[in-house]
This record gives C-alpha cells, sequence and structure tokens, in this order.
C-alpha cells in the first residue's frame, strides 16, 4: 500500500499508520480469523500478483470490491462508452434511410400503427435531409451527422432495436435497466459487477451529466447489487459540463493537513480495531479512507482538461460554443476509458428533452446533431488514433426512434417500434448494418434486437455470458436480460 | 442493404413484416395437395415423417414433451393430442389454418411476448416445413396421450416450516443450562444450541457500552455525558430495566422503529419511476406510522388499518377526530408506479401487482409477484392464488383515472368547519373577482379607453386596492387536508388469469381469495373488495406468518440479523430459521401481548443475549466466525439516519420538531419536470425521518450509507463500505459544519485543554479517554494549533473523532 500511494503522492502525503502485518501481530493480544487477515494484508500485493476472480464472483481480495475479474470467455472490448442522446433522435433522418417514406410523403401509411401510441400521429412525413454514401462502404448517412459520417467504415448500424415502452421514463428505463417497471441493476452496475475495474483508484461506473428526469438515478443504480457498482454520477444534464466532478473529491485543508489527519484517525481506528477484536467491517473501513484519498487526487486531475492540447481540444470541438459542452463530455469519457473505467455514459441533454421533436424537427434535430457530430467524430479519432477503439465499444443511441408518421405537421412521436443504434470499434464490424425495419421505418421487422438482446450483445462482446451473469436476490437469481435476451453474433467483427 | 438471414435461398427475403398481414407462400418449393384422398393421407404422413417429426424433435421437444424438465407454457408438441390441447395459451395449431395457428405467431416472432424457439429463430425453410404441413391439415400419427398439466401440489407444500400453524402452545422454554449465567426465558434458546456446540460463556458488556447500544438502538441517537454518567452509578438492581422503560417512551422511539416499517412499506414522498411527481401527502401516512409505533398500537390493529381502515367502519370514529385508520391505508397507494403509462391497463395491472408483491413481502414474507405471469417456481403459489389476491385489490380504487398522466385516489379529511370556511372565502373570493372585473368594464365604458393606463387615476387606485384584497384573499384560503387513501369499488370483480401476466392473454376466472396454501377457503362478501377480510385473516391468531414475520423483523433491527436471515422472503428460497423454537416462542409472546411490540422489546433488551459484549473472544470466532448462533454482539455501523443524527446532535444542532412534510413542491407536482434540476431541500436539521424521499433521487447521503431503495420492502438494509462515504465525512460542507458546532460547543463549555480533550470523548464515544489517548491527541492538537491556530485545530480534530470507526460502530 505504501508503494501505491508513494506513486502518486510526495513521501509526507503516504500513510504513516495503516496496520501492517506486524503492527497487527505486534498490538493485538488475541487471535483472528484468516478472512480479516487477508483483508489486511491484500492492499500490499500488487495487481499482478492478486488472484483474479471469476466474472460476477466475489473478488478474490475482499477488501477491494472493484478488483478486475475473469471474463467468461475471450472478450472482444474491454469497456464501453454510451453516448446517449436523451429524448429519442430519429432513426429515418439520420442513419436508416427510407426511400418509400421520401416517395410517399403525405400519404396514410399503408398498415396498422401500434396497438398503443404515446401521442395521435397523421400522414407520412418524409426527411427533410438529404441521405448521401459513405466511405468504402457506402454506408448512407443524412446530412445530419457530416462528421461521423466520415466514420462510417468503423460503424456497425442497429438498425433493428425495438423496445416496448412508448413513454420516456419507461423506455429510459428499459433501456438502462431492462425493465420499466421494476428496480434493477443498471448496464453499467451489471457489467462493472461481472468485470470489476481496472483502475481501483477510480470508481469503475461513471455517467457524466445523467438526466434525474425519467427514471433519475434508477439509469444508473445498482439496485439490489452490492453498493460498490453503483454509477458515480458527475454532474447532471441541467448543468454546463465544465460543473461535472466527482462530489465531495475537493479537501476543504491543505493535503499535508489532511494526511495528518488521516494518519490521526487511521491511530484512533486501528486502536479501536484492537479492542474489538479482528472485524472485517472495520477492518474494510479503514482501506476505505486511504481508497478516498487517493482517488481525490487522481479524479481531479483527470477532471481538468487543461494538459490536452488545443490540437485535441480542437477535435472535440471545445473552440466551438456549439460543440463545447458535449465536446467536454466527450473528452473526459476518453480520460476515464483510458485510465481502465469500465463503463462510462455520456449523455447528450440539455434542460429539456433534447431529442424529443414531437414537433419542428426541422430545428430540433438539426441544433442537436450540431451539439454532438463534430465531439462524436472526434472522439472515434482520438480513440482510434491511442489505440484504445480496439477495445472500446462505443454505443450510440437514444432510448427510442421516431415515427414515420407525422404530428403536428412538423415532427415526430416517440417509436419504440424499431430504431437505430450503432456501435463502433470494440470488436463490431464496421461498415456493416445489422437488421432493418419497413420500408417506412416503423417496426423493425429483420434480426430484430429487442433491448434485451442488445444487452445480451454488449455483454457478449465484453466477454459475459448474459445468461450466467446473474445475481441472487430476494431468493432467486436475476440477470439483466431477465428471461430472454440473444446476442447478435453477426456483428462481431 | 446487407441482409444477413438468407442461409436457405431467398425466396423469404424480408417476408412477414410484423404488421402486415400474413403473407400466403404460393412460391413454396414444397409437396402441393389438393383435396384429401388415401394417398393424401399417405403423402401427408410422409410429409410429417421426411420433414416435420426430425424439426420438431431437433427444436422443440426438449421443452415441450412429456420427458421435458420442465414444459413450457403446459405445451406439448410430442402428440397430436398435446397440440391439439394446447398449453396455457390454448390450441397451438388450426389445422389446415396457419394464419390461425398460434405455434405459427411463434415461430414467426409476431409478439415479443411470444418467441420461439427461445435458443434462436428457426430458418426461413424450418418456418415453411411447419407453415406448409399445418396447410396441409397438420397430419400426425402420433396417438399418444398428452399427460395432464403439472400442477402444485399444496398438501406437500404446507409441510414446509414457514406454512406450518403455529401448533396449539407455544414451543417449551428449555431448562437452565449448567455453566451459562442465567437470563431470561428467551437466552435458554440460544444457549442451548451453545452449549451443544460448547461456546464459551461471554461477559455483559460494560455500562458505557451499553448504554450506547441501547440508545442508539432505540432512538438513533448517542447518550449525553450526563446520561452515560446517571447510569453508570445508578446503583439499583433495575438501573438497566428503568433505562429500558424511559427510552421505550420517548417519542424519539417511534422516530427510529416508524422508520424500519417505513422500510418494509417502501415509503417515498415520490412516485418515482418514470415522470417524477410528488406524493404531497404521503407524509401524513409516515407521521401516522411514527404515532402508532410511539402508542404501542397493537399490530393485529396497524395490520387492519394500513390494509383496510376506510372499512373499519363500526371501529371509526367521525373523521375529523381520528383519521388514522383512513391515513393509515396510504401504505397500499404509496408505492412506486409509472404514471405515464401508455397502455392504461398495463398500468392498472402493474399497480395491483405492485400492492399484491407488496402485501405477500409485507405480511407473509412470501414472493407473490412471481405468481404473475406463472406458478412460482419454488413456494406453492399458483397463479390462481395470485389472481385471487389480484382481484381483492382490482376491486379497489387507488386511482382516480389512469390517463397519462394518472391520478391517484385521495380522500378528503376536511372536518365540516374547515370545509364551510373554505366555502365561504371562496364564496367571498369569487365576488371580489366579479366586482374587479364590472369595476373595469364600467369604467371602460366611462373612460372609453380599453387599457386601464388610459383609466383616471382615482380609478386604477380603486382597481389596485380591489385586487390587493383578492390577493389577501387567496393567501388565505389553504387547501383543505386530503390523505392518499383507498376506498372500495362500487362493485367488486373477479379478474381472469392472465396468462404470462400478458392482460390481453386471459385464462379461467378465478374468485377473489387468499393463497391456498395458508389455508383459507372462505368465499369474500359480494359487496366489498375483501380487503378487511384479508387483514382479518392475516391477523387471526394462528395464521403461520403474520407473527414469525414481524418477530423476526424486530430481533432483525435489533441484532442486525434475524432469525430467519431471509427477513422478507419465508419461502424455499429463503434462509431457515437458525432457532425455529425460539421463533415460534417469541410469536406466541407477541399475540399472548396482545401484539404489543413494546412489550416485544422488553423481552429482547432485557435479555442477556442483548447485553452481551462485542468484543471478539477467539475461541468463540473459532466455532462461529459470522456470529449465527449469537454467542456475543455483532458489530455494526449505524444506519444511515442514524449517522446523521447522530452528527447533528453531537454537534448540539438537530432539530427535535416532529412531523409535517418538507417538500418543496405541492401534491401532484412534478419533483423534477425535464429540468433535472432538483429543488429539493435537506438543509431542514430536523430527525432524518422527517425529510423528504425521492425516489429516483434520494438525499446523496442517504444513498452513499445503504438507506432503503424506497421501492421494494426492505427490513435487511445492507451494510457496505465504498470510499465515497470516506469522502463525503472528510469533504462535505455538512461534515466540516458539524465539526465547526463540535468544536465550538466544546471550547464554550469547558476552558482548559485536558477538560475539553475529555469532553470530546465523552459526546463522541460515550468513555474517557485513556492516558495514551491523552497524550497522542494534545500532541496532535498543539501541533496543528501551532499551525493554523486554536479554533481550527480543534474543528481538524473533532472531523477525525466524528470519521472514527468508534464513533460510526455500534458494540
Amino acid at each position: 500500500m505504501n508503494t501505491s500511494c508513494s506513486e502518486k503522492l510526495d513521501g509526507n502525503l503516504a500513510p504513516a499508520a495503516t496496520p501492517t502485518r506486524r503492527d497487527i501481530l505486534k498490538h493485538s493480544a488475541i487471535g483472528f480469523g484468516h478472512m480479516a487477515f487477508s483483508i489486511l494484508l491484500a492492499g500490499q500485493a500488487s495487481a499482478g500478483e492478486q488472484e483474479r476472480a471469476p466474472a460476477g464472483a466475489a473478488p478474490a481480495d475482499a477488501s477491494n470490491p472493484l478488483a478486475p475479474r475473469i471474463p467468461h470467455f475471450r472478450p472482444a472490448a474491454k469497456r464501453i462508452i454510451f453516448l446517449f442522446m436523451k429524448g429519442g433522435p430519429s432513426h429515418l433522418d439520420t442513419f436508416d434511410f427510407k426511400p418509400q417514406l421520401q416517395k410517399d410523403d403525405g400519404k396514410e401509411l399503408p398498415f396498422a400503427k401500434p396497438r398503443v401510441q404515446f401521442a395521435k400521429t397523421g400522414k407520412l412525413l418524409k426527411s427533410p435531409w438529404k441521405f448521401t454514401p459513405h466511405g468504402k462502404s457506402g454506408m448512407l448517412v443524412s446530412e445530419l451527422f457530416p462528421h461521423v459520417a466520415k466514420h462510417v467504415d468503423e460503424i456497425c448500424f442497429l438498425h433493428s432495436v425495438h423496445g416496448t415502452n412508448a413513454a420516456h421514463g419507461g423506455a429510459l428505463l428499459k433501456l438502462h435497466t431492462g425493465s420499466d417497471n421494476f428496480v434493477r441493476p443498471s448496464m453499467g452496475s451489471w457489467v462493472t459487477f461481472g468485470l470489476g475495474s481496472e483502475n481501483e483508484n477510480l470508481p469503475g461506473f461513471i455517467t457524466i451529466c445523467p438526466t434525474l428526469a425519467h427514471g433519475g438515478v434508477k439509469n444508473w443504480s445498482n439496485a439490489f447489487l452490492p453498493a460498490y457498482y453503483q454509477g458515480t454520477p458527475l454532474g447532471v444534464a441541467s448543468q454546463p459540463s465544465d460543473r461535472a466532478r466527482l462530489k465531495y473529491a475537493r479537501s476543504r485543508q491543505p493535503a499535508k493537513t489532511q494526511r495528518r489527519q488521516l494518519d490521526l484517525l487511521s491511530q484512533f481506528n486501528q486502536k479501536h480495531l484492537e479492542a474489538s477484536g479482528l472485524e472485517q467491517s472495520l477492518a474494510a473501513r479503514m482501506q476505505s479512507f486511504e481508497l478516498a484519498f487517493r482517488m481525490q487526487t487522481e479524479m481531479p486531475e483527470l477532471e481538468d482538461l487543461s494538459g490536452e492540447s488545443a490540437e485535441t481540444g480542437k477535435l472535440y470541438g471545445l473552440d466551438n460554443p456549439i460543440t463545447e459542452d458535449f465536446g467536454r463530455q466527450c473528452l473526459l469519457a476518453r480520460r476515464f476509458s483510458e485510465q481502465g473505467v469500465r463503463f462510462v455514459q455520456v449523455t447528450h441533454s440539455d434542460s429539456k428533452v433534447q431529442w424529443d421533436q414531437h414537433s419542428n424537427l426541422l430545428n430540433g434535430h438539426a441544433k442537436n446533431s450540431s451539439e454532438v457530430d463534430l465531439p462524436i467524430a472526434g472522439l472515434l479519432t482520438d480513440l482510434k488514433r491511442r489505440g484504445l477503439l480496439d477495445e472500446t465499444l462505443v454505443l450510440w443511441g437514444g432510448e427510442f426512434g421516431r415515427t414515420p408518421v407525422a404530428e403536428n405537421n412538423n415532427g415526430r412521436d416517440h417509436n419504440p417500434q424499431g430504431f437505430t443504434m450503432w456501435m463502433a470499434g470494440g470488436g463490431v464490424k464496421g461498415g456493416f448494418r445489422y437488421g432493418a425495419t419497413d420500408d417506412y421505418g416503423y417496426y423493425a421487422i429483420e434480426d430484430r434486437m429487442h433491448v434485451h438482446d442488445l444487452h445480451a450483445t454488449l455483454l457478449h462482446l465484453l466477454g459475459l455470458d448474459h445468461k450466467k451473469l446473474t445475481y441472487r436476490y430476494a431468493g432467486r437469481e436475476f440477470r439483466l436480460t431477465d428471461v430472454s435476451g440473444e446476442a447478435a453474433l453477426k456483428i462481431i467483427a | 442493404m446487407k441482409s444477413s438471414c438468407l442461409p436457405n435461398g431467398s425466396f423469404l427475403h424480408r417476408w412477414l413484416p410484423r404488421p402486415f398481414p400474413v403473407l400466403s407462400l404460393a412460391i413454396l418449393a414444397f409437396p402441393l395437395l389438393a383435396s384429401p384422398t388415401i394417398a393424401d393421407d399417405r403423402k401427408g404422413l410422409d410429409y410429417f415423417e421426411k420433414y416435420v417429426r426430425p424439426l420438431l424433435v431437433n427444436r422443440c421437444l426438449k421443452c415441450h414433451s412429456i420427458g421435458s424438465e420442465s414444459i413450457g407454457g403446459n405445451l406439448l408438441l410430442d402428440s397430436r393430442q398435446g397440440w391439439t390441447r394446447g398449453g396455457d395459451l390454448g390450441p397451438a395449431i388450426q389445422p389446415g389454418s396457419p394464419a390461425k395457428s398460434l405455434l405459427m405467431d411463434a415461430i414467426l416472432h409476431r409478439s415479443d411476448d411470444l418467441e420461439m424457439p427461445p435458443d434462436g429463430k428457426l430458418s426461413p425453410h424450418e418456418i415453411g416445413i411447419l407453415q406448409e404441413w399445418i396447410r396441409m391439415g397438420a397430419p400426425d400419427p402420433r396417438n399418444g396421450k398428452a399427460s395432464r398439466q403439472k400442477s402444485i401440489n399444496f398438501e406437500r407444500g404446507r409441510e414446509f416450516w414457514a406454512f406450518q400453524p403455529l401448533g396449539q402452545h407455544p414451543p417449551k422454554v428449555p431448562d437452565a443450562i449448567e455453566g451459562y449465567p442465567s437470563g431470561n426465558q428467551l437466552d435458554r434458546f440460544l444457549q442451548t444450541r451453545q452449549a451443544e456446540l460448547g461456546f464459551p460463556s461471554q461477559p455483559t458488556a460494560s455500562r458505557p457500552v451499553l448504554i450506547r447500544r441501547l440508545k442508539l438502538g432505540l432512538l438513533g441517537l448517542p447518550p449525553d455525558p450526563d446520561e452515560v454518567e446517571q447510569f453508570v452509578n445508578d446503583p439499583s438492581a433495575d438501573a438497566y430495566e428503568k433505562r429500558v422503560d424511559r427510552y421505550l417512551a420517548s417519542p424519539r422511539y417511534g422516530e427510529v422503529w416508524g422508520r424500519h416499517w417505513l422500510d418494509v412499506a417502501r415509503y417515498a414522498d415520490s412516485n418515482g419511476l418514470d415522470e417524477n411527481i410528488a406524493y404531497g401527502n404521503a407524509w401524513r401516512y409516515r407521521d401516522y406510522v411514527i404515532r402508532s409505533m410511539n402508542a404501542d398500537k397493537p399490530f393485529d390493529q396497524f395490520t387492519r388499518e394500513q390494509l383496510a381502515g376506510d372499512l373499519l367502519a363500526s371501529e371509526r370514529k367521525p373523521v375529523h377526530e381520528n383519521n388514522d385508520p383512513i391515513i393509515a391505508t396510504g401504505f397500499l397507494s404509496l408505492g412506486p408506479k409509472v404514471l405515464a403509462e401508455v397502455d392504461e391497463t398495463k398500468m392498472e395491472m402493474d399497480i395491483v401487482d405492485e400492492q399484491v408483491d407488496t402485501v405477500g413481502r409485507v405480511f407473509l414474507a412470501v414472493t407473490l409477484g412471481c405468481a404473475r405471469c406463472h406458478d412460482h417456481k419454488f413456494d406453492p403459489i399458483s397463479t390462481r392464488d395470485y389472481y385471487a389476491m389480484a382481484g381483492i385489490f382490482k376491486s379497489t380504487r387507488t386511482m382516480e383515472h389512469f390517463r397519462k398522466i394518472a391520478r391517484w385516489n385521495e380522500v378528503s379529511l376536511a372536518t365540516q368547519q374547515q370545509k364551510q370556511a373554505w366555502e365561504q372565502l371562496q364564496k367571498k373570493l369569487e365576488n371580489r373577482q366579479e366586482e374587479l372585473k364590472a369595476n373595469i368594464r364600467k369604467e371602460q365604458a366611462r373612460s372609453g379607453q380599453q387599457k386601464e393606463t388610459g383609466f383616471s387615476a382615482a380609478a386604477r387606485k380603486n382597481l389596485e386596492t380591489l385586487r390587493k384584497k383578492i390577493a389577501e384573499l387567496e393567501a388565505a384560503q389553504t387547501e383543505l387536508p386530503t390523505a392518499m387513501s383507498v376506498t372500495d369499488l362500487e362493485s367488486p370483480v373477479d379478474l381472469r388469469v392472465h396468462i404470462r401476466g400478458n392482460h390481453l392473454t386471459l385464462g379461467e376466472n378465478v374468485p377473489r381469495g387468499f393463497p391456498r396454501v395458508l389455508g383459507h377457503s372462505g368465499r369474500l362478501p359480494e359487496n366489498q373488495s375483501g380487503r378487511l377480510e384479508l387483514a382479518n385473516w392475516l391477523v387471526s391468531p394462528k395464521h403461520p406468518l403474520v407473527a414469525r414475520v414481524i418477530v423476526n423483523r424486530i430481533w432483525r433491527w435489533h441484532f442486525g440479523r434475524g432469525i430467519v436471515e431471509s427477513t422478507d422472503n419465508f419461502g424455499k428460497l429463503g434462509s431457515r430459521p437458525t432457532h425455529p423454537e425460539l421463533l415460534d416462542w417469541l410469536a406466541w409472546k407477541l399475540i399472548e401481548s396482545e401484539w404489543s411490540i413494546k412489550s416485544l422489546h422488553r423481552l429482547i433488551l432485557t435479555s442477556r443475549t442483548y447485553q452481551l459484549t462485542s468484543r471478539i473472544d477467539g475461541n468463540l470466532q473459532a466455532k462461529d466466525d459470522e456470529n449465527l448462533l449469537q454467542g456475543r454482539t455483532s458489530i455494526r455501523r449505524m444506519e444511515a439516519e442514524a449517522i446523521r443524527d447522530s452528527l447533528l446532535f453531537v454537534a448540539g444542532r438537530l432539530d427535535l420538531r416532529m412531523g409535517g412534510s418538507q417538500l418543496h413542491v405541492k401534491n401532484r407536482e412534478f419533483l423534477f419536470d425535464h429540468t433535472s434540476k432538483d429543488l429539493t431541500r435537506y438543509d431542514a436539521r430536523t430527525r432524518s425521518v422527517y425529510l423528504p424521499v425521492i425516489r429516483n433521487h434520494l438525499y446523496d447521503v442517504f444513498q452513499l450509507f445503504d438507506y432503503s431503495d424506497a421501492s421494494v420492502t426492505d427490513s435487511n438494509r445492507s451494510s457496505t463500505t465504498v470510499a465515497p462515504q470516506a469522502l463525503f465525512l472528510m469533504n462535505s460542507e455538512f461534515s466540516a459544519e458539524i465539526s465547526e458546532s463540535l468544536a465550538d460547543r466544546i471550547l464554550a463549555s469547558k476552558s482548559n485543554p485536558a477538560s475539553r480533550h475529555r469532553l470530546a470523548y465523552q459526546i463522541a464515544f460515550s468513555r474517557e479517554p485513556t492516558y495514551d489517548e491523552i497524550s497522542r491527541d494534545r500532541s496532535f492538537l498543539r501541533e496543528m494549533q501551532n499551525e493554523m491556530g486554536q479554533k481550527s485545530a480543534w474543528n481538524l480534530f473533532c472531523q477525525t473523532i466524528l470519521m472514527s470507526n468508534e464513533f460510526l460502530y455500534i458494540r
């Protein structure tokens, strides 16, 4: 433990009085169990020496619940960055071109609308944007995403994603937790529970500027999984991303003073431990202060973008007020991923439901895409040039798509029946389309990918079998995909 | 477009889009048959043998034959009779008509609810085979009998320990054990097991440790230095018992033990799940629970009120005198709800489901919710049982309507007087408003000006005065009090079984009733929902579960672990009791005391077991590392509320005012609209139980320290240790404020360094510092004082004390 701290801190700040094996032997008048003993000593082993437990099992080292685990099989990706477009971006105006829709603008939809709809809709509404082929693969992308379009040869489009809930709240919960009416752990929690984290000084699951509406915390909550696997929020959607910071990570004291304080605390706790007899939870809590101290050193460094070059800043659009806010989130995501954070979510939403164009599709979607297009492309470029894209899975999408039929003449309603998400990097086929919607883009009809299937696929890419990654709670085994889900193996490179 | 599902040629390319009617397959390359002849029969059977049988064997029979481990959807495909009769959803095949055959729906994945086979869709070729076979009339030579559907054996189910009746007499109290100090009767149950395993007997805790444990456990606050001193120096033989009684009589008791019940009742001040809307009157239920705990309301009455308070007509006083039974049914209403669910029938059934599941977990510790879609996989609860219970809640009005955003039911609590006053004021208000309008019209006519700016100064002044009066009246007009409460529907309804939980596929009709395994078969009234009968049945003295479940929870809240560890699940997958006789004995004691929870507390608290030391003895630990048999007291971290309240308390900042709402928005208003702005305030310094509980966005301090999720019954909170907890104590404003206040308190009450140091230990740890601690801490203080001055040094020292394990853990 002394070594891992002094790497980050100058000598003065290393803890002076964390119990060592010798201290414990010297001070303990009583015998103690092997368990508690190994807890105290585990922190002293370097990461390489630690035995890795299998996915979803308790970590070999009980004092480090985020210790990395061995996946079920060889993973294609090590980590995930989820670019969440809140509100439901229209697949019909971005990545799923429908010539028949363009042709039949203003006509009636020639088949039935779903039994349950969110709002009243009218006739077919064509996309106001042009689609052109891009890359070697010739993928069609609309004018809304000119920068992302340059990366189509790395992108695997999932055109047949579908969910079941037509309201934002239900759909967000379904997408994030697999359930719209029960409290279930979010996918980031499952992933962290399954694989642990590659960096013990950082949370394993970070969500940047998440939205508090529509399920709120439940979308990054660990639910019944142990608290170690909850998402750590930085900022909220209603605030600019330069205020996205880990809570309580700023010391009110100079580091030296706080170090001195923690040393005294350690002496208090050491004495209490001796008086109580070795109790695992007491020892673990002593460790947690040391981890907190390291975390508060590391997190602010990562959150501080001032060390990035101007060129990198430009790549993410930090030089432009339109792209700056989301660009900063993308850059943070890269920095966390680079440091081994397992699951990073980035949310694009202002203080409204940003992508929710029930009317004024033209202005709304144009504004939204102008904020995210360049930063997303920048993220892909940056990950690639750093050699991170191969092992980092980037997932893009919203909680549903939008209807090909018009609402309020110039908008589109929610459409969970068929919509597009895309993946890049992390072992998926580039320049590839998986699944399809019907001629108007209303329903997914080919290689239908339910949200459960999406989850099964994400876990599969990380080397996890969604049927085996289970947690026993209230008398039964739970999993992210409930009782269904099938990994889409066709998309794997 | 790269299409990737064409393994067997492209003739079925992109056929059968989900919303379209099934296409006919005129171009199939299979033998087509005309009118049936003997030759046709033979051909048909050949076709079956050649194509269909192998396909069924390979892809279907693993789950759909008599030999299957569990038969999927109760559908058998290993005989003609099997598919003719069909499974839960009815006949699988309509010979001659693929379009009307459920089997085709399933293999074509026409609906998310029914996609077969589950491990991957059949190839278009295989689908074509089955389609053609059905079109031919589904010739099938397999004449074997289909087995009967599996059903639950309730008789055998009743043999499980939890469903066994409590018996005619309480279990016999074991004899005193030689070599173990005598305690009360309760101790003997535990000592018997300990003696069997040769546990060394342990001493009781010292008085300072004991009073701290007792007060934190009952009142959620540490004792004052004076309290400790009095107790330590009390020479009377019943010093401890007096202390127990005193704490049980404190109003602080209900705030802690009411909170335990609120965990069970999944209490919150918002609906959570999707749109987050304020349950602006939920606090009335919270205060009712605290009141009930403090009054030691008998647990049977407490149960009846929460399930059927509105129906307890004969026991009810005029509403304005005693609203408690009405308020109590808020229990049924305040669960998490998806209020913007577009499918209204689904929303209604989801709300009913939440109630059935909650009642099951809360009173029976049985997961009834599992039987919504299929017979319970492990416990003897069938879907019939589920829908029998669901009928009771379907016959209860929980919601005013289900249109998004749906409105829950509320009942007026206003007295006649309040109503009259409200109406009078309303009338006045309306009159003034009329007067204002009339005056404006008059003035317009007189001046010929439309806008008020064109009126004369006198007229404008007149209008202004009038407006001021209206504003005053509006301010004086308060909302009439209402409570979240349920009522019965005019005519109760029975429900049909929802196959696979889906309200679109309905099965047999089930009369309202209770789970069969628990042995009640009486019919419920035709003119009421049956909630009252449900409540009475639950608290009938011979009910196997209710008393066991509540005494087990109380045990858990005292000791950190239940006699049945899974306090909310007494089913097959739950834990077994470590001391079954003790559990039953306690259940008897509770019933004999007329369901007095405080009597049960007394019994437990005055046991020697409760008073044992927590110090870990090596020999004992070797025999029982996890302390399952309670040879000692387990060390536990305070719960979230106790942490916050104790910090405020030692700092002298705790506001002991009770009750009321602290929500910042009105009833039914959005806590969050789409803006993600959390306006909820947690800066009140009242006890934690009174702070708002916002589902989806709990107070982060609570969230950090393992607060209940507030959505599901949880009487067994976890206790995790994570770094963000440390960060909160190290760096938060709250922590700084508390440390500064504690430092102020200490510096103000004593003048010399030694007594100040001593006081800090007395306040935070309920003990005196040792010699080593004195010299260590004082050298720390001196050193820091030189660096940062006296006050800052003391702030730092106080914070250190409050972050320590000794402060946060109860031993």
